[in-house]
């Protein structure tokens, strides 16, 4: 048996014990590395929507007739969309850099998922502008893109992904039937469950067996 | 193949590492040399030596793209790569009794 071959230069001897650690260790810190969504960026989303979201809820529960978030609840919000926007993007650009392949958006899923919120600020302006009340759910805003989502995700055959676009769209339509204040309520702990729902499932691919 | 179903190419540090860490990636994906550097700290000529080992083998494909300094290369795992680590991994576990 020779368990040395070439090692010598190269980490010296090595048996199948310590093959076996090195490969699980390896494996292991590439796939936490390669990690664009990183479970304890997910969980710590998940906090902060639910902090913000509620936050406005606690806020416009108690308004008869509904007016939406006040001018203190908007820089919150804002403050939260900004925030996470900055560190998710930071965060995937490190993960994915010098990663080329499928694991990266193609520019038309790129453009597809852009649209999706453009034609989400269409739609609700119209809508609201037609006295529409969806359009001042703040649930509504994640049906399209949701859909989108989904539907990107299931050409990849990402399942996962697919679950989470379809989350987003239950939580949009769900919302619906909260009414304006309590679709806050339903966004926060929707979100927040759908994330850490996220870190659990990543975290748990992140330590699955090499 | 070596007598207890170790492949030679692959039951080396330095190229279980590197095997390890691009399968670690979706199949078809590649990951660039200064990055793959960086991962496993090892320098330049050493990584070539065993990239250009695992290329002959078949493991794994190289992808040269750009000139002059800004010359990039990327390394991506086979489908030939990615079973022969399947291979080595179940060589290791009926060795060890359970990995």
């Amino acid at each position: 048996m020779n368990h040395t071959s070439d090692a010598a230069g190269n980490g010296g001897t090595f048996s199948p014990e310590e093959a076996a650690a090195l490969l699980d260790q390896t494996t292991q810190e590439a796939r936490r590395k390669f990690q664009p969504s990183p479970p304890w960026l997910l969980a710590s989303r998940a906090v902060l929507v639910l902090a913000a979201l509620g936050a406005i809820w606690l806020s416009v529960r108690g308004q008869h007739p509904y007016r939406g978030p006040t001018s203190r609840d908007i820089p919150i919000l804002v403050g939260f969309i900004v925030l996470n926007f900055a560190v998710t993007v930071g965060v995937r650009r490190r993960a994915t850099a010098g990663i080329t392949g499928i694991s990266r958006f193609s520019q038309g899923e790129i453009i597809a998922l852009t649209l999706s919120f453009v034609v989400t600020v269409v739609a609700m302006a119209g809508l609201g502008g037609a006295g529409g009340h969806l359009a001042t759910y703040p649930t509504s805003v994640l049906v399209i893109p949701g859909l989108t989502f989904a539907g990107l995700m299931a050409v990849r055959a990402n399942w996962p992904g697919v679950a989470i676009g379809c989350s987003l769209l239950v939580m949009g339509i769900g919302g619906a039937f909260a009414g304006p204040a309590g679709a806050w309520a339903v966004a926060a702990v929707g979100l927040c469950v759908m994330l850490l729902g996220h870190a659990a499932v990543n975290s748990w691919q992140q330590r699955g067996a090499s | 193949m070596s007598d207890d179903g170790l492949d030679p190419l692959i039951h080396v540090p330095t190229r279980l590492k590197i095997v390890a860490t691009l399968a670690a990636l979706p199949q078809g994906d590649g990951l660039s040399f200064t990055r793959l550097q960086d991962m496993l700290e090892l320098t330049p000529g050493n990584l070539i030596v065993q990239l250009r080992k695992l290329e002959e083998a078949g493991y794994l494909s190289s992808e040269r793209t750009g000139n002059g300094s800004a010359q990039k290369t990327t390394v991506t795992l086979t489908s030939q790569g990615r079973k022969a680590l399947e291979a080595y991994t179940e060589a290791l576990r009926k060795l060890l009794g359970g990995l």
